[in-house]
């Protein structure tokens, strides 16, 4: 993979965790009932997505064609 | 023995521990200018995530995050939302900013703007914008320190000396180690920190209502509105939740302590500090559980919304001293860790923003000679305004603490863009910044509930696009070297 691909793909990741989170899509979401996990249901939704932005930062990780280029070890 | 007498002793011994670390991390290390700025350039990942973390997890997020779920209920979302979110883009430009650093031999955020734009304007705007927000966020760190210390000891340390305190060892240590005494002292505080507040949200939440469950319910029954956004009941609308994410979101790499935290490790580290994030963003839901579990049990109104914490810890429920005494560590810890990177920072901006404009030709040894005076001058000045300062001075701070996202457009413009023009982003900068002053200090309230940052960044980034399309692009080596390194 390019590191401008790998770029792009990383931003759009980015977006599409992070719009669920804001108005408008959060609407979705904005409501206490039924609570999970002891939760309102917009607290659990909010974790949720926090969540699957990292997991998938982790993942994008191994295949950024750049992890292992560390310039400035001496 | 006494609560106050055993909460003050467990305090003291966590301040003690404090300066040890962060003035033993300091020593042996050759005393260069490179190695108080940066730490040599390779700070590993364990102390740089826990750098990061301390520095996002202060007084706010400990005393404030609570305030919010008690008093605002759902829209106390857009802390966790924020800090979540915000540290995902500098696994991409984190690197690339190291990258122009090594390069051109930057350590400041001033140096990043004023090396790529060539403008001694924009330098000085940008330092004294910076050292202005600085004290500000100082000051808040400051009154959290005061504050513990006094509620924690039934009001026996006074403000001026409880801060004095605390602040003063941060100010000890910052001064004699640089960067690795504030990183590795922010190692210990930011471990405590964690402990602490799971310890003490959980209990909380089940010692007044049993489960996170009853709570929620209780509150959902009590007043709907109250866990939801822009509704009838609600605290705040929804274009105010979304912007105030937004303008978070997107000032929070533009903290010069931050950014510059961009030279201090390489680009492996930095990565890996993105990945290991969310266990500090994760630190903040037992702190809104324990905001939560106040509503119903104390009646909005009777404490200052960041005063709920400790309220509820010594007043209404009954817990033995030593408890108490933790809670004090913590949240000292928490204001401490933030203030030592901002102090660091705050002296580098200053020294390389305003000192080093007037003044060209420094050797290395005496900026590092005004670096420490900075350090000192900028702590003692933070202190005596937040013991001392009125309200004409609080406000000009405040707009500059809300004003520096207005950095964005020329710091992702000089990453990203080769037409991006220097003059732009100064006049962009300048009317950005009035903006936000005038929408947040002087103006009632702002159109759609628009949070006020947001308003001076879309004039700003207006401001910017105009200017560099009429300007012809310069042909210099330097913005070459910028995008280069993207």
């Amino acid at each position: 993979m390019s590191k401008q691909k790998f770029e792009w793909i990383y931003c759009s990741v980015l977006l599409v965790t992070f719009l669920p989170v804001v108005f408008p899509v959060f609407e979705l979401a904005n409501h206490t009932t039924p609570l999970v996990l002891g939760l309102p249901f917009s607290f659990f939704w909010v974790l949720m997505w926090v969540i699957i932005a990292f997991i998938t930062v982790i993942c994008l990780y191994f295949v950024d064609p750049e992890k292992d280029n560390d310039e400035g070890a001496e | 023995m006494q609560d106050w007498f055993i909460a003050l002793i467990m305090m003291m011994v966590y301040l003690v521990i404090a300066l040890a670390i962060g003035m033993f991390a300091g020593r042996g290390r050759g005393g260069s200018l490179n190695e108080f700025v940066v730490a040599g350039g390779k700070l590993g990942m364990f102390v740089m995530l826990f750098l990061m973390g301390g520095a996002v997890l202060s007084a706010f997020s400990f005393l404030g995050a609570p305030g919010w779920a008690f008093t605002r209920g759902a829209p106390a979302y857009y802390i966790i939302i924020y800090i979540a979110f915000a540290i995902l883009p500098w696994y991409l430009i984190g690197p690339k900013i190291g990258r122009i650093g090594r390069k051109y031999g930057l350590y400041t955020l001033v140096g990043f703007l004023q090396t790529r734009y060539k403008l001694k304007t924009l330098g000085v705007l940008v330092g004294i914008i910076a050292l202005l927000g600085f004290i500000q966020y100082l000051a808040t760190q400051m009154k959290g320190m005061a504050y513990i210390f006094n509620i924690m000891t039934d009001g026996r340390i006074p403000f001026w000396l409880g801060a004095l305190l605390a602040y003063g060892i941060v100010v000890i240590y910052v001064a004699t180690g640089g960067l690795r005494a504030a990183a590795w002292s922010d190692v210990f505080q930011g471990i405590l920190m964690i402990v602490i507040s799971w310890t003490i949200g959980l209990a909380v939440v089940f010692q007044l209502h049993g489960s996170p469950s009853s709570m929620f319910m209780n509150i959902h029954e009590m007043d709907p509105g109250f866990l939801q956004i822009g509704k009838e009941g609600s605290t705040m609308s929804s274009v105010g939740f979304t912007t105030t994410i937004l303008v978070s979101l997107m000032g929070f790499l533009m903290w010069p302590h931050l950014f510059s935290k961009s030279y201090a490790s390489r680009p492996k580290t930095i990565k890996k500090t993105v990945l290991a994030y969310p266990v500090f963003a994760l630190f903040l839901i037992p702190l809104l559980l324990a905001g939560f579990a106040a509503v119903g049990v104390v009646e909005q109104g009777t404490v200052e919304a960041d005063e709920i914490l400790p309220y509820l810890i010594t007043t209404v429920l009954e817990l033995p001293g030593w408890l108490y005494g933790l809670v004090g560590a913590g949240a000292l810890a928490a204001a401490m860790s933030s203030a030592d990177a901002i102090t660091h920072s705050a002296s580098l901006e200053f020294t390389s923003g305003v000192v080093q404009n007037i003044k060209e030709d420094l050797s290395e040894k005496t900026v590092l000679i005004i670096m420490k005076v900075a350090v000192i001058t900028i702590g003692g000045l933070a202190y005596f305004v937040t013991i001392f300062g009125g309200q004409g001075l609080i406000a000009l701070l405040l707009g500059a603490y809300g004003s520096i996202v207005q950095f964005a457009p020329g710091v992702y413009g000089a990453l990203y863009s080769k037409r991006i023009s220097g003059v732009g982003v100064t006049i962009g900068l300048v009317a950005g910044t009035v903006i936000n002053y005038y929408y947040q200090l002087a103006a009632p309230a702002t159109p759609f509930d628009i949070h006020a940052g947001i308003m001076g960044l879309m004039v700003n980034i207006l401001i910017v696009v105009v200017v560099s399309l009429i300007q012809k692009p310069k042909q210099e080596e330097v913005v070459e070297g910028y995008t280069k390194a993207s």
